[in-house]
């Protein structure tokens, strides 16, 4: 482990002056360094604990940190992997791929270390290195970035906070050690800590109230590098919370509230679901698809986070899982996206139509990424959704169900607009030209898909990682024999669902082939209630493509606008201060009617 | 050509896919001229086309048989064929009324079309100005017959003179300019 | 043996449910007082327009069409048919709404793929409507998992006996009835596929087999809901009880949608996000609290 963070940190040197050579040489030193990273870190023992730079035992190799940096470097590989081709786009591209390195060396160290103090400064490290890339994007990326650190700097400020507050009471900053005393602390301590120590993963995974800074970041920064901020940077967060819940006795240190559900885990699981509510809402009304993307992410940020809170064999379970899920679907949905951009050139889905007939595979890789995300069967997204609901239902938190489904269904109406609006429809006149990516782009993207499908049918390996984690924890184990998946409310087989789906693809297809072939007509061969149309490309149905819907809650209470207002009041009363204190006539007759009121009013 | 014994061509699997076709006929109304306000009738409780298989469609792909219900103006006429050439094979048109027979009253209007078979096949006329729902279904029950019996080869007539039909609609309407006034 | 029973549900599915539609059409007649089509009226439709030459708008148009079918013939070999039940224990809930999804899916994406509007327009409503009425339905059939400790379809079926769950949770019966006419796309809740407003919406390009397909695949789809719902409300039965109990549910499907004008589409959500869901919620606390009839 110290090795590989060694080498990562010198990497991200050797990527700076070897990218000055050549371009593409950095991003193929981070798939290198990612792919050395997967193999080692894929064959290590889980409970290795190593030294790192003369510091002793700081490096401890959980089942969780293996889960969680097998799903970062899984992300990492392809995002390098994308950028050999796409980093030409890239505005200063040596510092990029620097920092990309960078920033892949800071969360491998989060996942590495139990050691808090550690974890924070690997966990800098990964913010300041991906805050230096993102404004690097769009027009308005700058201010993006201003969100990112605020946000950012919440979270990690209140974990540092928590830190010490621990370390006070114990004296130790590492996590196992601490977790078996904490439980005896006064109640108000215990609150205090956990909602401080949870703060960054809320902060950084997206969660109500902090999820503003998910829209514009993920929005305007550099395209690829969306991929890593939603498949892995938010992750991060998620195995904040996932550590802190499995490592602290969380049900014994706080009062059972409803079905076996603590108080502190349910204050949790209501923060995902106004988090699920408000990604899903937000993301359907998104004309711009990486902001729709990052709302989906806030929305599946709630999902994590409702799974993780649950602490049960299966919810847990699911919650863990859904994290894999998530990262690949987002990692898969934004680079197909950047592939998107780079051979169109914009985001906003009304400017782009029928983009399937020039880049197949794109297409087919933004397939398969939403319906992982949607959760339907034959894809990975569906067995994390289903553990969550059975573990709901079986607890009879028909509420949380609520909104898990509202999201579930919400995410088909989010993630049909751009497959309409971009992909499917009539093909922009400007876009005749357009051919699809270039294959070194492809490649990750068809791995994604293949991996997406691959864990939906077979999903033992990563229950097994899963499963791994849950035994650390303490926690009784999901339940699986093979492909059959167990919860307490009955079971099924992905792969006989797999099968059947086969079986009715093929009387389908079946069917089709034996009746009268159809005759191949252009795109703009439509109905068009007789009239004769001159310009295709306003047959096309991609602006507010869900108005009837919007409408209803168009005037919704806006948390960006409520920070932002805060912000503005903050600087008013800066400027008012400014003003006072400058060196001009009027402050200086101020102040002295100011003296003179007070001593006036102080004697007489 | 009724009196000259016609070969049937039709193989075993037209011959069935003939029996269902004309007991499941979706038709298509392009509703011009005066005939619209006969179809209602046709198709409610008093002389209930479904009995018959029938029913309306809303968009040409989906529809079998076009009924072109009056006189034509070559504007319309440039959609009815537009419209013509959207339905899937086999399909069949009917001609309402005197107007599309031979002009009716609009025969020296210069804005009309005297002969809709001229620009379309037409499988069969209704004769009558306006042709009332009863001689609307008698016309139902013999398309039937005739596509039964494959008489009913409209679209094979277009697709084999196409070239024919292209030059005589041409000659009528000139080419189509398109003209976007909304949005140049 | 399940191979047998996959094929007898698709059979059944097949026969039943295009003979029932035809019977559901003479009924709507009428109610019209019309006279009506015969019976067996589907069945022509079908194979007529499987026998048209039809047109295609490109291979995404064709495999939405062949994902459609496919997909609503995988889920429907997991619901439970009377006493045809093809996967015992597996046929969950949440597998079976999910994979109908893939048929819609499918769909959606294929008509979408026509390149017409009217298509886009027609799905981004039924997507909405969706929305709306599989939330209340999603937490009315919930309490009935969580009374029952299983979320196989099959399981609940046989537990009722002869005490339906009609009469132990009625009001979430209720709440899934209202719900099934807007998964039917029957009125009220038909505006997704509006003939004479959107062109009939996602079937705006269908000709010939297309249409053909998507005929036959809203026809499983139909059977497949229904089924659900006599499953687990009407304690399913064996072969032809359950195929009578399904006529009941269709005809009372039918002749309310017979009667009713459309909703507009953000109406039917309001309503579905009102009405169903707060019976819903009222069904559960009394399941909760062990208020079972
Ligand atoms: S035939 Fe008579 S009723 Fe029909 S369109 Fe011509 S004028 Fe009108």
């Amino acid at each position: 482990m110290q090795s590989l963070l060694l080498y990562l940190a010198i990497g991200a040197l050797v990527g700076y002056f070897l990218s000055m050579i050549n371009k593409r040489l950095g991003p193929i030193v981070l798939l290198a360094l990612s792919l050395y990273g997967l193999f080692t870190l894929w064959n290590m023992p889980i409970g290795s604990v190593e030294d790192l730079f003369g510091f002793e035992d700081i490096l401890q190799f959980t089942a969780l940190s293996k889960y969680f940096s097998i799903i970062t470097l899984i992300v990492f590989s392809c995002y390098a992997f994308f950028n050999i081709v796409w980093i030409s786009k890239a505005k200063r591209p040596y510092a990029f791929s620097a920092l990309s390195i960078l920033t892949l060396f800071g969360t491998l160290g989060v996942f590495l270390t139990p050691h808090l103090i550690a974890l924070y400064i690997f966990w800098e490290v990964a913010v300041v290195a991906s805050l230096f890339i993102v404004p690097m994007g769009k027009e308005e990326s700058k201010k993006a970035t201003i969100w990112y650190i605020v946000i950012s700097s919440i979270g990690s400020y209140m974990f540092l906070y928590g830190t010490f507050l621990l370390y006070s009471k114990f004296g130790t900053f590492n996590l196992f050690e601490i977790s078996g005393d904490i439980a005896s602390e006064g109640t108000g301590f215990k609150w205090l800590v956990s909602l401080l120590l949870l703060g960054a993963g809320v902060a950084k995974s997206g969660i109500f109230p902090l999820h503003v800074w998910l829209r514009n970041v993920h929005g305007n920064a550099p395209d690829t590098f969306s991929a890593v901020l939603s498949g892995q940077l938010v992750k991060m967060g998620s195995y904040i919370i996932a550590l802190f819940l499995g490592a602290f006795p969380i049900a014994t240190m706080f009062s059972q509230f409803y079905a076996g559900v603590n108080i502190f885990s349910y204050v949790l699981i209501w923060l995902g679901n106004i988090s699920i509510l408000i990604g899903t809402f937000m993301a359907i009304k998104q004309n711009d698809m990486k902001m729709l993307m990052a709302y989906s992410t806030v929305a599946n940020g709630g999902y994590i986070l409702i799974g993780l809170a649950l602490l049960d064999q299966v919810g847990f379970a699911g919650g863990l899982f859904h994290v894999i899920n998530h990262a690949l679907a987002a990692t898969m949905i934004f680079l197909s996206f950047a592939a998107v951009v780079y051979r169109t050139g914009t985001t906003k889905i009304d400017e782009m139509g029928g983009l399937i007939f020039k880049m197949p595979v794109t297409f087919v890789t933004y397939l398969v990424g939403i319906i992982s995300i949607a959760g339907i069967p034959p894809t990975s997204g569906f067995v994390s959704k289903w553990m969550i609901f059975q573990s709901l239902i079986s607890k009879g938190m028909f509420v949380t169900a609520m909104f898990t489904f509202v999201g579930s269904i919400g995410s088909f109406l989010y993630v049909f607009r751009p497959l309409a609006g971009v992909f499917l429809g009539q093909l922009k006149r400007k876009d005749k030209d357009v051919k699809e990516a270039p294959m070194i782009m492809l490649l990750p993207m068809i791995i994604l898909v293949a991996l997406t499908i691959l864990w939906g049918v077979f999903p033992q390996q990563v229950l097994v990682w899963v499963t791994d984690v849950q035994r650390q924890f303490g926690m009784e184990p999901f339940k699986f024999d093979g492909t059959v998946l167990y919860s307490n409310l009955g079971h099924w087989d992905s792969w006989t669902v797999f099968v059947m789906f086969m079986v009715g693809f093929i009387i389908a297809a079946v069917i089709y082939i034996l009746m009268p072939k159809g005759k191949k007509i252009p795109l703009d061969d439509q109905y068009t209630s007789g009239e004769f149309l001159h310009n295709f490309d306003l047959y096309h149905y991609a602006t507010k493509y869900y108005a009837f819907l919007e409408r209803e809650y168009e005037g919704h209470p806006s948390f960006e606008d409520w920070y932002t207002s805060i912000v503005n009041v903050l600087k008013a009363i800066g400027k008012g201060v400014d003003y006072l204190v400058r060196r001009t006539a009027s402050a200086y007759t101020f102040w002295m009617a100011l003296v003179l009121a007070l001593l006036l009013w102080v004697r007489w | 050509m009724d009196k000259i014994e016609k070969i049937d061509e039709r193989g075993v699997w037209e011959k069935i896919a003939d029996q269902l076709r004309s007991r499941s006929m979706w038709m298509l109304h392009y509703c011009t001229g005066c005939g619209a306000v006969e179809l209602p009738p046709s198709m409610t409780s008093r002389f209930d086309m479904e009995r018959l298989g029938m029913g309306p469609m809303a968009t040409p792909r989906q529809a079998d048989l076009f009924l072109v219900t009056g006189y034509l103006s070559t504007k319309t006429l440039r959609r009815v064929i537009y419209t013509y050439e959207k339905m899937a094979d086999p399909k069949y048109v009917i001609g309402f009324g005197s107007c599309t027979i031979n002009g009716g009253i609009y025969y020296d209007s210069y804005s009309t079309i005297n002969r809709l078979d001229q620009y379309l096949p037409v499988d069969l006329y209704i004769a009558g100005c306006m042709p009332r729902p009863e001689a609307i279904l008698n016309a139902f029950t013999k398309l039937m017959d005739m596509i039964r019996k494959g008489e009913a080869d409209g679209w094979k007539r277009y697709n084999e003179n196409y070239e024919w039909y292209k030059q005589n609609q041409l000659r009528s309407l000139g080419e189509v300019v398109v003209y976007d006034e909304f949005h140049e | 043996m399940t191979v047998l029973k996959v094929a007898g549900i698709f059979l059944t599915a097949f026969f039943f449910g295009l003979t029932f539609e035809g019977i559901g059409r003479k009924i709507t007649a009428r109610v019209q007082r019309r006279y009506g089509p015969r019976w067996y009226q589907n069945f022509i439709d079908l194979f007529k327009t499987l026998s048209k030459h039809g047109y295609t708008h490109g291979w995404i148009f064709d495999f939405g069409v062949i994902m459609a079918l496919g997909g609503i013939i995988a889920s429907l070999g997991f619901v439970p048919v009377g006493g045809i039940v093809a996967f015992p224990g597996m046929d969950n809930f949440f597998v079976i709404v999910y994979l109908f999804t893939i048929g819609s899916l499918g769909m959606a994406m294929g008509m979408v793929g026509t390149g017409n509007p009217w298509a886009s327009i027609g799905v981004a409503r039924a997507l909405t409507l969706m929305l709306g009425y599989e939330v209340p339905y999603m937490i009315s059939i919930g309490s009935m998992l969580y009374f029952y400790r299983t979320s196989s379809i099959s399981a609940i079926m046989s537990a009722q006996g002869g005490d339906w769950n009609l009469f132990k949770f009625p009001i979430g019966a209720l709440v899934a009835l209202i719900s099934l006419q807007g998964m039917l796309g029957k009125e009220p809740f038909e505006a997704p596929i509006a003939p004479a407003e959107i062109a009939s919406g996602p079937m705006v390009e269908l000709s010939a087999k297309y249409m053909g397909l998507l005929m036959l695949m809203n026809t499983f789809m139909e059977f497949a809901e229904i089924s659900l719902f006599v499953d687990l409300f009407l304690g399913g039965g064996t072969y032809f009880v359950f195929l009578l109990k399904y006529l009941v549910v269709w005809v009372l499907v039918v002749l309310i949608s017979s009667v009713l004008p459309r909703f507009r589409i953000e109406q039917a959500v309001y309503f579905y996000w009102t009405v169903p869901i707060i019976l819903a919620f009222v069904q559960v606390f009394m399941t909760v609290n062990g208020f079972v009839f």
